[in-house]
């Protein structure tokens, strides 16, 4: 029982991780259609906003002495000004470009922003004691779960009610679901298209920020290459999710999650090792037999 | 097939002005004659190889593949399975099969071998990859890229798992990886003037027309990959002798990004455009590397601090991407005349603007 | 004095034309069809007046504005509503949801939330249809339906023009009586102008009103719908084939 309970929460806590970025990707791809490689860099940028620059071993606290609850927001707004700063110097020169340039620029910002984070704080990982309470574990009906792991889940669903009841209820909300799904016509009916589209960037980079705090918690390491694992799977569960649809993309974060630690688990020892091959033959099957993806945006392709 | 003769008379000429600017600098590596100078121009033939490579399938096809960097993988070590010595491997690589450890090949014969093991597994992956288009079929690339990547950096007995596997012949001569890019701009242009490179330019341009006209499109894309995946293969193993090492993360994202956008900002869309993208942002990395290392000017020493090199890199290329979405040449072929182009009628990547849904 | 007004409007697609040098004037309160056979560059022209496709060449005034250019929402904040081909409903969204998309524009002005909800019951009242089934998905409605929901939410933004792309496409023809009832009944209740894109011109002269006729990107023709409607230069227009 305590195992299981184990797995679900360890299956969990992936999966939030990975559908908060793929939450923050399948965002900006709904308004403007780009594939954002740089969300990766914006992760681990938001958390060495915490640090003061300098190459040594040993992290030079500068905000992160701060409070949690003054922390916490200053990396959210840090993670949404650097996407929204994005937006405006880089992306905006390229509303009218095929995706498949955009997706390149996107690429060479985050290559920007990992060798500027380089330049500042060396590629070596740096030990950082992020949020430190949360590290001992907690019982859960027998099993031992570390809070971390409670509060990441936690966190993650409240993440997401919130985010569904502001795009339900407001009218930005509203104005970017219209957006997301035909941007054109959305324009044609008033919609304002760069606040939509520095809305979506703000959030994503917030978002993008959240999975940071919560990854440098977990590590108690910021490394600039921290952000490029979860990306790549959050980028797959995107298109997994049907791109551009918002909750296709948070099931498919938690399908590839509760999917990683169950072979983790189930595979006999000596195929452990290739764990993520089997989930990634797994991503190509879906893609096969389903290439909208398991749950296409609806609506959009039913047209009379 | 006379029809076929005067396609490839009238775009030889693409081929032969891509082939005489890399004779160009290969003689400058000879004339200069320094070692570094020397890995330098190596660098640039290699990168030269792996573009074409991809662009054969990526330009022809219009469909972004993040995984081609597996194939060079493959390559790589297959070269090295193939050419090191009997000792090393033994020691390095003791789950090979006994045939395999007792044969060492020259590097020709196992880059040759290495192109066709890409080829096969490009064939195998691309048999079921070539069923998907658009999104669905780049990220399942990608899929396929991080499977390798996940099994070489694994495989302890028979890849070295991480660690790197030493001891595989080393070439320094500029020649042959002169030879193996002029041999890939050559393979480019006779699959691209091929019937089904032209087929699948056609339904690059005009799907539904295509469609409509029969051509089968994942029988042409998959052509294109297993070319392309032999190509990219063949770099690999080449790649493997310029430095005698290889590691499984030497053939991951940082190469699949690195190439992929010397493509777009040459033009995805054309052979010229690989390769004028590869000599071009190479020629800048290795201005800014020398501005790096520090330039004497007058009495001060003027030196950019590390990590300055890529930063530029990058901006770089957003500022050619933002002014020049479709590379640097527009789809457009180098010929002797103006329009002289492998595929006349490819004028320019489709650009769908913001207007989806209301142009239906 | 004009309401929209174009001068010497070129579009092109690349290489290709679509509308040549066009001018024309429409007056506030006046009903104005664009007919020709496909092709001829009316749907282009409409997307350049709704701003989604700028033009190449020329002027467009709108609500003494020079519009030329502008972005698409600049422009439907002047008060012009277009009604795409193809009826695009945001399929996600409930009815009602599409309905109010287009409100937002006037948020912040005093009183717009009490208006934006007068005028959604007015877009109820005129398609009851909607109301029945205002929460259901946007996507799920038949071709009228939709259709109705497109009028309905240009209404909503409380337009001094409306520009609708082919209503009739692919409805039977009952509905295409009630959506023009709707519209005709529409505009007299509250001085709008309409522009309205249509292939055939049966419909253009059962209605009434002005008329302009274009072929391959030109206008050939401006006038009364009815008189129109015997001329054989209309025969021509369609059936022709002239100088390209």
């Amino acid at each position: 029982m305590s195992a299981i309970l184990q797995i679900l929460f360890d299956a969990l806590s992936l999966g939030s991780l990975y559908a908060l970025g793929a939450l923050g990707i399948a965002l900006i791809f709904g308004v403007m259609r780009l594939v954002n490689f740089a969300h990766g860099d914006v992760i681990a940028f938001s958390i060495f906003a915490l640090l003061w620059p300098s190459t040594d071993a040993v992290a030079v606290i500068f905000a992160g002495n701060l409070p949690w609850f003054l922390l916490v927001p200053f990396v959210l707004v840090m993670g949404a000004g650097l996407s929204v700063l994005a937006e405006i110097t880089v992306f905006r020169r390229f509303r009218k470009a095929s995706p498949a340039t955009m997706m390149i620029a996107s690429f060479a910002l985050g290559f920007v922003i990992r060798y500027f984070l380089l330049m500042l704080f060396s590629s070596r990982p740096k030990s950082i004691s992020l949020l430190p309470a949360l590290s001992q574990p907690v019982e859960i009906l027998g099993a031992r779960i570390p809070l971390l792991q409670v509060i990441t889940i936690a966190v993650t669903v409240a993440i997401l009610f919130g985010l569904t009841s502001f795009l339900k209820r407001t009218r930005f909300g509203l104005e970017m679901r219209a957006a997301a799904e035909n941007f054109t016509m959305a324009r044609v009916l008033g919609v304002r298209a760069n606040r939509v589209i520095m809305g979506a960037f703000a959030l994503s980079g917030a978002l993008a920020a959240a999975i940071g705090l919560i990854l440098g918690s977990q590590t108690g390491t910021a490394d600039i290459q921290m952000g490029a694992n979860v990306m790549l799977m959050a980028f797959i569960a995107t298109v997994i999710g049907g791109l551009g649809s918002l909750p296709g993309a948070v099931i498919a974060g938690f399908l590839l999650g509760a999917a990683s630690v169950v072979m983790q688990v189930t595979l006999p020892i000596d195929a452990r090792p290739f764990r993520d091959a089997f989930v990634y033959g797994a991503v190509i099957l879906v893609l096969i037999f389903r290439p909208q993806g398991l749950l296409a945006a609806r609506g959009t392709k039913e047209r009379v | 097939m006379s029809a076929r003769t005067s396609v490839a008379r009238r775009t030889l000429a693409t081929p032969l002005i891509l082939s005489a600017l890399l004779i160009v600098f290969a003689l400058l590596a000879w004339f200069v004659g320094s070692k570094p100078f020397n890995q330098t121009i190596i660098d640039i033939f290699l990168r030269v190889i792996l573009v074409v490579g991809l662009y054969i399938f990526v330009g022809n096809s219009g469909v972004i593949s993040f995984g081609h960097a597996g194939f060079t993988c493959l390559g790589a070590y297959a070269a090295a399975w193939l050419t090191m010595p009997p000792m090393m491997k033994q020691t390095l690589l003791p789950g090979l099969p006994e045939w395999l450890t007792a044969l060492q090949l020259p590097y020709w014969a196992g880059a040759g071998l290495a192109a066709l093991w890409a080829a096969v597994w490009a064939a195998l992956f691309g048999k079921i990859l070539m069923r998907l288009s658009g999104i669905a079929a780049s990220i399942a690339t990608f899929a396929m890229l991080a499977m390798i990547n996940t099994i070489y950096s694994n495989w302890e007995d028979v890849t070295g798992a991480t660690s790197s596997v030493v001891g595989i012949p080393i070439v320094r001569t500029v020649w042959p990886y002169l030879i193996a890019a002029i041999l890939a701009v050559f393979i480019a242009w006779a699959h691209a003037i091929s019937r089904a490179g032209l087929a699948l330019r056609a339904a690059r341009d005009e799907p539904t027309a295509a469609s409509a006209s029969g051509i089968d499109l994942p029988r042409e894309r998959l052509i294109a990959f297993v070319v392309s995946g032999a190509v990219m293969g063949m770099g690999g193993a080449l790649f493997a002798h310029s430095i005698g090492v290889v590691t499984p993360d030497t053939f991951y994202l940082g190469l699949t990004f690195i190439t992929l956008s010397m493509l777009v900002v040459g033009g995805m869309g054309s052979l010229s455009g690989a390769v004028i993208g590869v000599l071009f942002l190479s020629v800048l990395i290795q201005a800014l590397r020398w501005l790096e290392a520090g330039v004497t000017i007058g009495a001060s020493k003027f030196a950019l601090p590390n990590g300055v090199q890529e930063i530029a890199l990058g901006v770089v290329m957003i500022l050619i991407l933002a002014r020049r979405p479709s590379g640097l040449m527009g789809n457009k072929e180098l010929g002797w005349r103006r329009a002289g182009s492998v595929a006349p009628d490819v004028s320019g990547q489709k650009q769908p603007d913001l207007s989806k849904g209301v142009s239906k | 004095m004009s309401l929209l007004k174009l001068a010497d409007v070129t579009i092109r697609y690349g290489r290709l034309t679509a509308v040549r040098s066009v001018s024309l004037s429409l007056a506030e309160g006046e009903i104005l069809f664009i007919t020709g056979p496909n092709g001829a560059g009316k749907s282009s022209l409409l997307r350049a007046i709704a701003g989604v496709t700028p033009p190449a060449g020329g002027r467009i005034d709108f609500a003494d504005h020079d519009v030329t250019g502008r972005a698409p929402e600049d422009i439907a904040r002047l008060g012009l509503s277009m009604v795409p081909e193809g009826r695009d409903v945001f399929g996600s969204l409930t009815i009602e949801e599409n309905l109010l998309v287009g409100t937002g524009m006037h948020a912040g002005e005093r009183g717009w939330r009490a208006r934006a909800a007068s005028a959604l019951e007015e877009v109820y009242a005129t398609f009851p249809i909607l109301k029945d089934r205002r929460n259901a998905q946007a996507g799920l409605l038949s071709g009228g339906q939709q259709q109705m929901l497109v009028i309905g939410r240009a209404l909503m933004t409380n337009p001094r023009l409306i520009a609708i792309d082919e209503p009739s496409l692919g409805l039977a023809p009952n509905i295409t009586d009630q959506v023009y009832e709707r519209l005709i009944a529409l505009r007299r209740q509250r001085a709008l102008t309409l522009l309205i894109v249509e292939q055939s011109s049966t419909r253009a002269m059962m209605v009434g009103g002005r008329m302009i006729l274009m072929r391959g990107g030109q206008v050939m023709m401006d006038g009364d719908a009815s008189a129109m409607g015997q001329s054989e230069a209309m025969q021509d227009a369609y059936f022709g084939y002239g100088e390209h």
